[in-house]
């Protein structure tokens, strides 16, 4: 029978994860007078269970922020201010609110969804500089999450045929259809912890999509889940892959170091090729200077899939360059080389809001590679040093079901966040969103063609 | 204009926030000097009272007193007055809305005038947009006071719109360039829609339904009140469409676009759902687009249905701002349509998936330059009316609009911000706002007196027009209508 795919949810709460953004302040001349518990409607004043004539402490994380037990505070007893545990989260790309609301989405798998308009900067650097298009007119998309038409999130992964040459020597076409774009990487932060990867393995292998394991991580409780992992080894340790069942995995990632040779690589490929013929094969790059001779290499290596990495904050290995310009970049270079269409591109790194992922694939990806992101969803902190002995989140001590469900959970509100920018546009099917620079706007481009003949003529336009 | 009164109209709250803090330490001895000395109303002595009363920090001016002829803290005689930054300052608002302009927007609401202090009022702090640019002149120095209060008394400086710019149909006119965006019943309580109705009566422009029907107490006000029609269609009845003077045909809504109105089950409580003829405690997520609109040809058969039911009424349409926005704008006025409204991607909203709110579809100062221009080129520019909204907080972003392009705006938060709103965005779920402006609990929607919110958006309104007269004088003009499309009149904040 015909089944729609559906992430299923359900609400992990994590008491590391219950950090307010504010914090009130009862000051000792307050009279206990309770009319702070009358107007606050969210429970954050209560009065003390041992001593009812006293107030307890407020419960910060619950407030919303709304003033309203200051401001009717008959004696200005209460003081609201940052929650300097709040502010301490992340970094300044990981920032504390990304962290919240990927914390939010892991405890509910729902779509974020409040009042009043936005309140943010009007633009910032990378995802922040690209807004989405959507279509006035158009046929009815909104799909699953209100019942209505069915909009599909499936990509391929792998080479597709761009025509057939020759029917008697015909090679099955090698590609495997993951049911998101979103493939999960367990290597964030270098943490080898096995009880971080387990759940998210776990989860991938529940979602239908991949994670990517270095083989130096893999251990004996991974077997009942190997069609789910992408086994990765770099070329240069390709011979300590027979240590590790190989043969048996669905996916193999072959991670390009800074210098090899295109021998060595045919090779290592024709040895994957010859022994497991039904595994995609993947190569990883941290370096997009394709100019210098290595597309071409890659184009003869027949290379089906190219993972990008970038760092942690979306930023390249080489060159500063952002995460979604290097896409761009090699989308472009490969349409450029008449094979986009056989070539399946990847993105990993820097991807850590919902909308990073419609983005990606806005600038050329095919699927979306999740990292960090997917520790923040269990309860990572991206503190500035990473201990695992000492994690505030406990993370190397959490429950692997908990961790599993958070995850989902996640993916579940990414998702749907991704249908809402489909359906926003009318388009039905996430593969067409696949390099569609039409359908979004780009800051600098659009900043121009609006402002440059107002500001031009003042001389203003910078 | 004579007919509206402005009244002070306080805080309905015991403590003001601002952004200082005033002290007394122990040693004050209650002399009363401080009682004396400051204008601001900041220190009181209850009669009766030997003490001074805790200081009402919201009114100091902060240490720009300081050249004044008041400044207590020099002047009280044992050093008992300590002004400090209030830390709590921080915590309010956000970029688009700065603690600044939702204080400033709370004083005009009291007192119906220009912000006196030295807090921002104009810009916001979110760093592109009409945050980004402001007018080649200063609206306000080196002006005396007198005349200035020449300038705001005269008649001789017309801030009145058109609605209608067409040679057929009727002729609206409204005394200011702004009428109030459609905020439904069920996102917003019947006493904040009575008061936004209110104030439009009294400002002779207008207020709209929003997507939720239109409820029997406004019908008094029923020459100010536009009805919409959404792609819901709740609450819209042959009806409500005749009592209008102005039908708003809602295609999307900015802070949504393309994903139709939501309204979550928490805030359809019975008399909500009556209203929209729904189930009660049920999530109710209109549908998008209008099912019965696919193109520009059944845009126009819309217009033709309710031009049968009502024919007097000036049609409105309410569109997002996507890349083919001047297209929409342009098949629009083929199809008969007397307003475009557009409503850019950073606007308001009662309920909204925040990825739709940042990302989707373009913000509001794109699209009034794209599809001014494009009406331009056209050559149909002169026979419609361009309004914008979404992300409109000030009298100088109402003023920016028009230079880049717009006749008019249209005004939904501040209104809510006259009324109270902190813009703590909890007003989607649970019992709605704590702040009871934008809830439909029946306990907490009594904290409004609408005849008091209406005197706090009556106030909002007048210090806003204050302010576009004194910029439309600096700027050596007559009529807001001649602002339009002056960019010249613009430079980027960097340049200054």
């Amino acid at each position: 029978m015909y089944k729609r795919y559906h992430i299923e949810t359900s609400l992990v709460e994590l008491s590391t994860t219950k950090i307010g953004k504010f914090e009130i302040i009862r000051n000792d001349y307050c009279l206990n007078c309770g009319q702070c518990m009358t107007h606050c409607i969210y429970d954050v004043h209560k009065r003390a269970s041992d001593d009812p004539r006293l107030m307890s402490d407020p419960v910060n994380h619950l407030c919303k922020n709304c003033f309203s037990c200051i401001q009717n505070c008959p004696y200005h007893a209460l003081e609201m201010v940052k929650n300097k545990e709040f502010e301490k989260l992340g970094n300044t790309y990981w920032t504390p609110q990304i962290i919240h609301t990927i914390w939010n989405e892991a405890e509910e798998g729902k779509i974020p969804v409040f009042g009043a308009g936005y309140r943010g900067r009007f633009r910032g650097r990378g995802f922040d500089d690209i807004w989405t298009d959507m279509s006035e007119i158009v046929r009815p998309t909104r799909d699953g999450i209100h019942g209505r038409e069915y909009i599909a999130t499936s990509v391929d992964l792998g080479r597709k045929l761009p025509w057939i040459s020759d029917f008697r020597r015909l090679d099955l076409p090698n590609t495997h259809e993951i049911k998101i774009p979103m493939l999960f990487d367990t290597s964030p932060l270098g943490i080898s912890s096995r009880g971080i990867i387990l759940p998210i393995i776990r989860a991938a292998h529940k979602l239908g999509t991949f994670a990517f394991l270095g083989i130096e991580n893999y251990f004996a409780e991974l077997k009942p889940y190997l069609k789910s992992i992408a086994l990765r080894c770099s070329l240069d340790k390709i011979t300590q892959i027979d240590q590790f069942p190989w043969k048996e995995v669905n996916f193999i990632e072959i991670v390009i170091p800074r210098k090899f040779s295109i021998s060595e690589l045919e090779l290592a490929l024709k040895k994957l090729k010859s022994e497991n013929r039904t595994a995609l094969i993947s190569l990883g790059l941290s370096d997009f200077s394709l100019s210098t001779g290595i597309f071409k290499q890659l184009k003869e290596a027949r290379a089906a899939i190219l993972n990008f990495y970038a760092d942690n904050e979306g930023q390249s290995f080489e060159g500063d360059i952002f995460i979604c310009d290097s896409i761009r970049k090699l989308q472009l270079a490969l349409v450029k080389e008449r094979m986009r269409g056989e070539v399946t591109i990847l993105a990993k790194g820097g991807i850590a809001a919902a909308e990073h992922v419609p983005k990606i694939i806005i600038c050329g990806a095919d699927a979306a590679v999740l990292d960090l992101s997917l520790l923040v969803a269990a309860g990572c902190r991206v503190c500035k040093v990473c201990k695992m002995d000492d994690c505030p989140a406990e993370l190397a001590k959490l429950d692997p079901e908990t961790t599993e469900q958070r995850i989902i959970n996640m993916i579940g509100a990414w998702r749907d966040q991704l249908l809402e920018i489909l359906s926003a546009m009318g388009i039905r099917d996430v593969r067409r969103l696949r390099g569609e620079k039409g359908r979004a706007m780009f800051y600098e481009e659009i900043e121009r063609e609006s402002f440059e003949f107002i500001f031009k003529e003042n001389g203003s336009f910078k | 204009m004579k007919s509206v009164e402005i009244k002070i109209c306080n805080s309905r709250f015991h403590k003001n926030i601002g952004k200082y803090t005033v002290s007394l330490s122990d040693s004050c001895f209650h002399c009363g000097l401080c009682v004396e000395l400051c204008p601001y109303c900041v220190f009181e002595r209850k009669d009766g009272f030997n003490h001074v009363s805790t200081p009402n920090s919201a009114g100091c001016l902060g240490p720009e007193c300081k050249e004044g002829p008041y400044y207590c803290t020099t002047k009280c005689p044992v050093d008992a007055i300590k002004i400090e930054l209030d830390p709590q300052w921080k915590t309010l608002g956000d970029f688009r809305w700065t603690p600044d302009l939702l204080i400033t927007t709370w004083q005009q609401a009291e007192t119906g005038e220009i912000p006196s202090g030295n807090l921002e009022y104009k810009i916001g702090a979110s760093g592109g947009g009409f945050d980004s640019f402001d007018f080649t002149v200063d609206g306000l120095t080196a002006i005396s006071s007198e005349e200035i209060d020449n300038i705001i008394s005269s008649d001789k400086i017309s801030t009145s719109i058109c609605l209608n710019r067409r040679a057929e149909g009727a002729s609206i006119e409204i005394p200011v360039p702004w009428y109030g965006a459609g905020m439904s019943f069920g996102s917003i309580s019947l006493p904040s829609m009575l008061a936004r109705a209110h104030s439009a009566k009294a400002w002779k422009t207008f207020t709209s339904t929003g997507e939720g029907g239109y409820p029997d107490e406004l019908i008094p006000y029923g020459n100010h009140v536009i009805t919409q029609i959404a792609t819901g269609l709740f609450g819209v009845s042959e009806e409500t469409i005749k009592r209008t003077p102005i039908i708003e045909f809602k295609y999307a809504q900015g802070a949504k676009p393309g994903l139709g109105g939501h309204l979550l089950g928490d805030k359809n409580t019975p008399s909500v759902a009556e209203m929209r003829e729904a189930v009660p405690w049920n999530s109710l997520f209109s549908p998008f687009p209008f099912h019965s609109v696919y193109s520009v040809e059944d845009h126009k058969k819309h217009i033709d249905w309710v031009k049968t039911i009502n024919p007097d009424a000036l049609i409105s349409v309410k569109v997002s701002t996507p890349s083919d926005v001047d297209m929409v704008a342009v098949g629009s006025y083929y199809a008969g349509a007397n307003i475009i409204h557009l409503d850019g991607g950073y606007g308001g909203t009662g309920a909204a998936p925040e990825i739709a709110k940042k990302n989707i579809a373009m913000p509001i100062e794109y699209a009034i330059t794209k599809v001014h221009k494009f009406l331009v080129e056209e050559g149909v520019r002169e026979e419609i009316v361009l309004l914008a909204s979404g992300g409109i907080r000030t009298a100088f972003d109402i003023a920016k609009s028009i230079a880049l392009g717009a006749d008019g705006a249209i005004i939904g938060t501040s209104d809510l911000v006259a009324l109270g709103c902190v813009r703590c965005g909890n007003c989607e779920s649970g019992r709605g706002c704590p702040r009871g402006i934008a809830t439909t609990d029946p306990e907490l929607e009594k904290q409004i007196d609408y005849l008091w919110g209406a005197q706090r958006i009556i106030n909002l309104y007048a210090s806003w027009q204050k302010q576009l007269k004194l910029l439309l004088y600096k700027l050596g003009l007559k009529d807001i209508k001649e602002l339009r499309g002056r960019t010249d009149f613009l430079r980027h904040i960097d340049e200054k």
